[in-house]
């Protein structure tokens, strides 16, 4: 069965006609085409397609498409401003927190709905915000530098 | 060594297109009229195929194919050909849980799925061999019944005489060690998209570390000519080996896509991935080691047996690499290696980071502290008295150059205070430290009989340089390594290179990324290729500035005439060259390592390897009695990178490998019941999170004398090696129980507590 959907997409509105089985993160991918967004395990394990629903980040993967009705979405490909990079992505590039970059997306969402809820978190709390992403690649050290250079640089945006 | 580019953290080239989701994987590529193709896999460990019914499944509005081994080619195939034992769809017989049996190509993944479902396959089940001790038994079924028995591959290495070194040793110590079957858990997992077009020419698009022995295997497993054959690869979501051999979705696609004209795209599901996917070879080994009093080694002995799982992929080329490394670690006069790789009714092992070399480390290194113990030896004082040195050959044949054996134990013993830990017998908790040494290759294997590899590099009239290599990215930054290297040498800026790979149409023949290979061999040949073209435009700015060569000077993307002020763009140069008189400017390079005087695939043993690297991790673990929780505390790891091209990067691929480390000391391990892996998702396989890494201290410890660019050294590998041997030999040091079999679970920890106290 079919039935409509209305979704805010990094500011772009989107009417489509969608099975009610698919999840968030086959519309986004297929329907959308923004493929940033990770499909890594489709159990809501991995955390590779994270994006923020409404601000909050969730794992498309466990969301119903239709549940995201009239809601906003945003992905990685709306996290830079145009050409500039958000301080959570710069602070990623800078500090060598990518490797394959499969769960990048995912982690820098992740990591950017930790700093809007928490703008100074400690270690601990930076780990536990980032528990749900997991990394094969960087063994996390670069990944938790580069959270707290992000802290660092939105502290200076701000102030 | 003065530099520019190269031995600075630079941020890689690809990191700005991952960070903002542009990067294009090969699961997000979408071709026009795409077809879904799926695998129906046999449930049971070893069953013979009586019949295949696909006539519902074919009746199925949408399905567009289904395929059987009567579809496929008459061929049979192992990554070696003279290995071969597995069709592309099983024929009479399915030999492990998750065997491809028939394979749908439908419009959606929903129909696939359904089609599948309706694919009836009548079994006759058979008895399965689930171990290595079941496989051996005498009269065991047999995996393979066009074979004598079970027993798939072996070999045996001498050298000196060890059964009188051993009988005249003032100390020796003997042990079984057991690891255990892990995946890989590359976060993108594996998948393909074949393309037969209508020039019967098949494309194939998939993540491989490997895509011209790919081509090659395709070709072969199709009896296609490989000049019909294209392999493309794109960005990879993790590598770590499993993406070497050809995985038989590829050729299944490809079928499919010839008999629909369509595009077909297989996608392991995450469970396929932890039961199709390969894992690391398990082994079982009984090793035996020997010492005078005066701390010198004098005879090692050593009987590994893996589990081949139900077909031949790198098994064989894994022990004889294990082997290899068993005799190098320390230079003992005395050794004999044999290894033995049985089939049994389990998912098959491949390829997986470290190649055997962490299952033996662990064996080896663990058994080293309890030899040190016997001989009442300080575990670091017995390795630094054994420590190979730099320019020296090992009695197996091993070449070694640059080496920083030494240094790497200096440092890890000094960050992780050594000297006070050990000997804190004051202490209240249960902590502990220990360490342990490592050897890999730092440049990849003559395994094939040799070890090669090209690149080119042209210049525009805009100053950019484009440089063609054949460096896989699997994610752990060969590109921006390549790109590194090129940029220093021809005196740009890192940012004007861009570099061009992954397609086999493009990129010249190549081995592939494995065995840390790439910035060895591969940057090898671009260093040619940027020396070449950098001659060439020195001429042409020798020419337009009217000086003889020797007085140009290039550096960061300037070029000037020694003595004067007048900067030129490196662009201005290529401009003038290109438009006033028609000279491109463009470099090729090569790089073929030579081989060793005598050298023959057979008897080369270690001289296989053409650059050794060293290292050494000292761990701190704390043992939480009551629960059994092994926590790692704090791990240094010092690891032997010749030059490091890459700060961050070469931080990375330690730091990586020490948590995939920890992964196999104390969490991962693939659970058996019947046959069948039961846990097959991240929940109930866990890998490391955040969470659950310690303090990781990462140490580039250059050294001098090896051949690779600029002297660097691979370091893709050996941060996995020493790791767990080192946890293993902290907890002893913590709990003064002596783990023989990994993982060491919670579980593990209290029963052997219970058990020591009695």
């Amino acid at each position: 069965m079919r039935r409509e959907l209305h979704i805010t997409v990094n500011g772009d509105e989107y009417h489509l006609l969608v099975d009610t089985q698919r999840t968030l993160l086959d519309v986004i991918r297929d329907e959308i085409g923004l493929t940033g967004t990770k499909n890594g395990c489709g159990q809501g394990e991995c955390g590779a397609c994270t994006v923020l629903l409404d601000g909050e980040p969730v794992n498309s993967c466990l969301v119903l498409a239709l549940e995201a009705d009239g809601h906003e979405i945003v992905t990685i490909e709306g996290l830079a401003d145009g050409g500039v990079l958000h301080p959570v992505q710069q602070a990623f590039v800078d500090a060598g927190a990518i490797q394959c970059g499969f769960c990048t997306p995912g982690m820098v969402l992740s990591a950017k709905a930790l700093l809007d809820r928490n703008p100074d978190p400690s270690r601990e709390e930076i780990l536990d915000g980032l528990k749900g992403n997991l990394c094969r690649c960087t063994g996390y050290v670069k990944i938790i530098d580069a959270v707290e250079a992000a802290q660092c640089l939105l502290e200076e945006e701000s102030s | 060594m003065k530099t520019c580019v190269v031995r600075r953290g630079l941020p890689r080239i690809d990191a700005v297109p991952k960070v903002c989701g542009e990067a294009l994987y090969t699961v997000d590529l979408k071709l026009p009229g795409m077809l879904i193709g799926k695998i129906l896999r046999s449930p049971h460990p070893h069953a013979r195929i009586r019949s295949i019914d696909t006539s519902a499944a074919k009746a199925l509005d949408g399905v567009l194919a289904v395929v059987t081994h009567e579809d496929m080619p008459d061929t049979i195939f192992s990554f070696m050909q003279f290995l071969a034992d597995k069709h592309i769809l099983a024929r009479e017989k399915v030999r492990y849980v998750g065997d491809e049996v028939a394979a749908v190509a439908a419009v959606d993944a929903d129909t696939a799925e359904k089609a599948i479902s309706l694919v009836k396959v009548d079994y006759e089940l058979l008895p399965p061999v689930l171990s290595i001790e079941d496989a051996m038994e005498p009269g065991a079924p047999l995996v393979h019944e066009d074979k004598e028995s079970n027993l798939g591959f072996e070999i045996e290495r001498l050298f000196g005489d060890p059964d009188k070194a051993f009988a005249e040793a003032d100390y020796v110590v003997e042990g079984t060690y057991v690891t255990h079957d892990l995946a890989h858990t590359c976060l993108e997992v594996s998948n393909c998209v074949a393309k037969w077009d209508k020039k019967a020419r098949l494309t194939v698009w998939t993540n491989t570390q490997a895509p011209h022995t790919q081509r090659q295997e395709l070709a072969r497993l199709l009896d296609i000519p490989r000049r019909d054959v294209r392999v493309i690869s794109s960005y990879m979501g993790g590598g770590f080996g499993s993406k070497l051999v050809t995985d038989m979705k590829a050729p299944i696609a490809s079928v499919l896509s010839r008999l629909t004209g369509r595009p077909v795209r297989i996608v392991n599901t995450r469970s396929e991935e932890f039961t199709t996917a390969k894992t690391r070879y398990p082994y079982t080994m009984r090793v035996k080691t020997a010492a005078n009093k005066d701390g010198r080694i004098v005879a090692r002995d050593l009987l590994v047996t893996g589990d081949n799982g139900a077909y031949h992929d790198k098994g064989p080329a894994t022990i004889n690499f294990s082997a290899m490394m068993f005799g190098t670690l320390y230079n003992v006069p005395n050794i004999r290696a044999v290894g033995r790789l049985v089939y049994t009714n389990r998912q098959m092992g491949t390829a997986f980071r470290g190649f055997g070399n962490p299952q033996m480390a662990f064996a080896t290194e663990s058994q080293l502290d309890e030899l040190a113990e016997k001989m009442g030896m300080d575990p670091l004082e017995l390795r630094m008295r054994n420590a190979n040195q730099p320019m020296q050959t090992t009695h197996c044949g091993a070449e070694v150059d640059g080496c920083a054996m030494t240094e790497c134990m200096e440092v890890a013993a000094e960050r992780i205070d050594w000297e006070k830990k050990r000997n804190d017998k004051g202490r209240t908790v249960r902590r502990g430290v220990g360490l342990a040494n490592m050897v890999h290759t730092g440049g990849g294997g003559r395994f094939y009989g040799y070890n090669s590899a090209e690149a080119f590099i042209k210049l525009s009239d805009e100053g950019t340089a484009t440089l063609i290599t054949s460096a896989l990215d699997m994610g752990q930054g060969a590109h921006t390594a390549m790109a590194q290297i090129a940029a220093e040498e021809l005196g740009l800026k890192l940012s004007d290179v861009i570099v061009l790979s992954n397609d086999t149409d493009l990129t010249p023949y190549d081995l592939g990324s494995w065995g840390s290979r790439a910035t060895f061999m591969n940057g090898n040949a671009v260093f040619d290729a940027a020396r070449d073209a950098r001659e060439a435009l020195v001429v042409a700015a020798a020419e337009m500035l009217e000086v003889e060569p020797e007085e140009i000077l290039v550096e960061e993307s300037k070029i000037w005439v020694k003595g004067s002020d007048e900067m030129h763009d490196i662009g201005e140069i290529v401009d003038h060259s290109v438009n006033e008189h028609g000279w491109t400017i463009s470099g090729t390079g090569r790089f073929v390592d030579k081989l060793p005087e005598g050298y023959t695939i057979k008897s080369a043993f270690a001289k296989n390897i053409p650059c050794f690297s060293f290292g050494t991790q000292a761990v701190e673990v704390e043992v939480d009695e009551e629960t059994g929780q092994v926590h790692v505390l704090k791990v240094v790891a010092a690891h032997e990178t010749g030059t490091t091209i890459n700060q961050l990067m070469a931080e990375g691929q330690i730091e990586g490998s020490v948590v995939q480390g920890i992964g196999f000391a104390l969490m991962e391990r693939l659970i058996h019941d019947e046959g069948r892996i039961v846990n097959d998702r991240f929940l109930d396989y866990k890998i490391p999170n955040i969470g659950d890494i310690p303090e990781i201290e990462a140490v580039c410890v250059e050294s001098e004398g090896t051949k690779g660019p600029l002297g660097a050294k691979g370091i893709g590998e050996p941060g996995l090696v020493p790791t767990a041997p080192a946890i293993a030999n902290a907890v002893y040091d913590a709990i003064g129980v002596r783990f023989h079999e990994l993982p060491i679970t919670r579980e593990d920890v209290v029963r052997a507590l219970k058990e020591k106290r009695g």
